[in-house]
């Protein structure tokens, strides 16, 4: 429950800024210019905002989608991603929005239209090509499904693009609305996993792995495509156990033929959002370990990198075909 | 440390009862109260001389978080007399400056837009408390904290049917004596997210232990401090003790041996980690 909700005034009056209060009848309507004079300025403290985040409404202006960041994609030539919203309603304590926003309140753009478009758009420059859109970089894809309709709302543009593929990168239970749907070849949910010791450790808010497969084994069910994300790779002294477990759990409940794409990266932060990480959490452990700096990001150290991929990528290697198989790890 | 900021002596005479405030000679420049958990300055009418009393009280604060409320009275065309009401927005009249103080806490009352004005206005200004103060302190606090920790508390004194003609020191008084303990709920929970940041934020205790025995400059400082932060947050079974490094003769290779001392620790998280 949202206490107060910003709202841009250019969008007070959008259909959709109405429907999502409307799901919040106690909360106090905010009105500003523009959603940065709230998510952006200075003097904020994401820490202490992520006790109780603030809903932010907002129209985005430009940029609706964007290329994504090299090691993200899962073999595809051209890939972009797009965020209807900013922030996240889990609290992972590796995740690099915490080091990146000022503000941990939830930002959602409501002019779904102008993306759709905009997605369409980049579609149809590149008509003989296969393009990937991925939606889950600045937020969790279906997490806050209740309030931001996403799936309903984006699922028929990307039905209808049969070059354009969509992947929901997620940890969410909400899969209703793709259970209500049928599924369609050119959409994959994605659902990142840690083992459970770390999961319980550090993504705080984060439904249990046990129930995650659940939700997975459901969409299989359905007919959806799935991936499967271990994107970072956390360490832990024996974490060749912890993995190994992992794996075994995913694949004795999940076919191998139900599995789209499978990708593997270990941690890396940008400097400057992993300083801000510890400067919000120097308490944390996951920081507290050895890590190197390799051209601007903050890493495990090289050797340590590698030991983890490799184990992690024969374990995986017993399990699926190597054609399934990509890294995250962005080229030298 | 909560911080409080007040424009009249009979708006903070209720909360020097309340908190038993002792008057603090020391301080000439505004008149100032405090006990071990509050100090209020009582800053005089406007938002300069609040902006002035907020950066007085900062420059003494000797902790990194502290909370800071600024308790008055406000008017409103439609508000019930004494509603008590936190700005969720801060609006500088003369400027149009706007502030959006993030409400993080469990407020026991609703929320209202505040706007400053620098002179009494005849009209109201419809949907908006109105008062001559907290664009001041909140610009000023603002430098200092971060805004989860800063906010203004109106009691509603005036409005389209009670003007502000009718409003008297004792009537004040008793408006802001009657929410007291809506004022108290909120320095309640400011000083629980106060407490919090501070413990977050406070140097390693083995601090100053090391900064006696080598010179750290005050980059090697910060580094200690970050090192000693890791050495506390791997729940090592020895605590950093400076006699391990003895045979050390700098800083800068204390700072290397504790580093790597921390790299070659294994990290585990099977314990409960938060
Ligand atoms: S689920 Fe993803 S986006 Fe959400 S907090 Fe965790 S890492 Fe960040």
């Amino acid at each position: 429950m949202h206490r107060l909700i910003y709202i841009e005034e250019a969008v007070a009056d959008h259909p959709r800024t109405k429907a999502i209060c409307a799901r919040f009848p106690r909360a106090t309507k905010v009105y500003c210019k523009h959603y940065g004079e709230v998510f952006n300025r200075k003097g904020q403290n994401f820490r202490l905002q992520k006790q109780n985040p603030a809903l932010i409404l907002a129209h985005k202006h430009k940029n609706h989608v964007l290329n994504a960041p090299d090691g993200y994609g899962i073999g595809g030539q051209r890939n972009y991603y797009f965020s209807h919203m900013l922030n996240c309603l889990y609290d992972c304590r590796y995740c690099f929005l915490q080091g990146m926003y000022r503000s941990a309140n939830y930002v959602i753009f409501v002019n779904y239209e102008d993306f759709q478009q905009a997605i369409v758009d980049t579609a149809r420059e590149h008509p003989d090509e296969a393009l990937w859109f991925f939606s889950g970089y600045d937020c969790d894809s279906l997490a806050y499904e209740p309030v931001t309709n996403f799936t309903d709302e984006f699922l028929p543009t990307f039905s209808q693009l049969p070059n354009a593929n969509l992947e929901l990168r997620t940890k969410s239970l909400q899969i209703r609305t793709l259970l209500n749907t049928e599924p369609f070849d050119n959409c994959i949910v994605a659902y990142s996993f840690t083992p459970a010791a770390l999961s319980q450790a550090l993504e705080h808010g984060v439904p249990s792995v046990e129930k995650r497969i659940e939700a997975m084994v459901k969409l299989q069910q359905h007919g959806w495509r799935l991936g499967l994300r271990f994107d970072p790779m956390i360490y832990q002294e024996g974490f060749e156990k912890d993995y190994q477990q992992l794996f075994e759990q995913l694949f004795s409940r999940l076919p191998a033929e139900s599995i789209h794409s499978v990708s593997l990266g270990t941690l890396r932060t940008p400097k400057a959002f992993h300083q801000n990480m510890v400067n919000l959490y120097p308490e944390e452990k996951l920081f507290a370990g050895r890590f190197d700096e390799q051209r601007g990001m903050i890493t495990y150290a090289k050797e340590l990198e590698e030991q983890m991929t490799h184990f992690c990528y024969d374990q995986l290697m017993q399990y699926i075909p190597q054609s399934l198989f990509f890294a995250c790890t962005p080229p030298e | 440390m909560i911080n409080i900021i007040t424009a009249l002596q009979c708006e903070a005479r209720p909360l020097i009862d309340h908190y038993r405030l002792r008057g603090n000679a020391k301080q000439s420049a505004f008149r100032c109260y405090q006990n071990d958990e509050l100090r209020l300055v009582i800053s005089g009418i406007g938002k300069l001389a609040a902006a002035t009393a907020t950066t007085y009280l900062a420059s003494s604060d000797t902790q990194t978080s502290s909370g800071w409320l600024n308790p008055g009275i406000a008017g409103h065309a439609d508000h019930a007399i004494g509603t008590p009401l936190l700005a969720h927005k801060l609006i500088d009249a003369a400027s149009e400056q706007q502030w959006f103080p993030g409400i993080v806490i469990p407020a026991p009352c609703a929320s209202e837009t505040l706007t400053t004005i620098d002179r009494p206005e005849a009209e109201y200004r419809p949907g908006t408390m109105i008062d001559m103060e907290a664009s001041g302190f909140y610009a000023a606090a603002s430098r200092f904290q971060s805004c989860e920790l800063i906010h203004s508390l109106k009691i509603i004194s005036d409005n389209r049917h009670q003007g502000t003609d009718q409003i008297t020191e004792k009537n004040t008084t008793a408006l802001i004596h009657d929410n007291l303990s809506t004022i108290d709920a909120i320095i309640d929970e400011l000083q629980t997210l106060a407490h919090q940041q501070n413990r977050i934020e406070k140097a390693p205790i083995e601090s100053d232990a090391f900064m006696a025995q080598w010179h750290f400059t005050t980059y090697q400082q910060n580094q200690l401090r970050g090192l000693l932060r890791r050495w506390h947050a791997l729940n090592l079974p020895a605590a950093p003790d400076p006699n391990n490094f003895s045979q050390l003769t700098t800083s800068k290779a204390v700072l290397k041996a504790i580093k790597e001392h921390l790299d070659r620790q294994p990290v585990h998280f099977y314990e409960a980690n938060r």
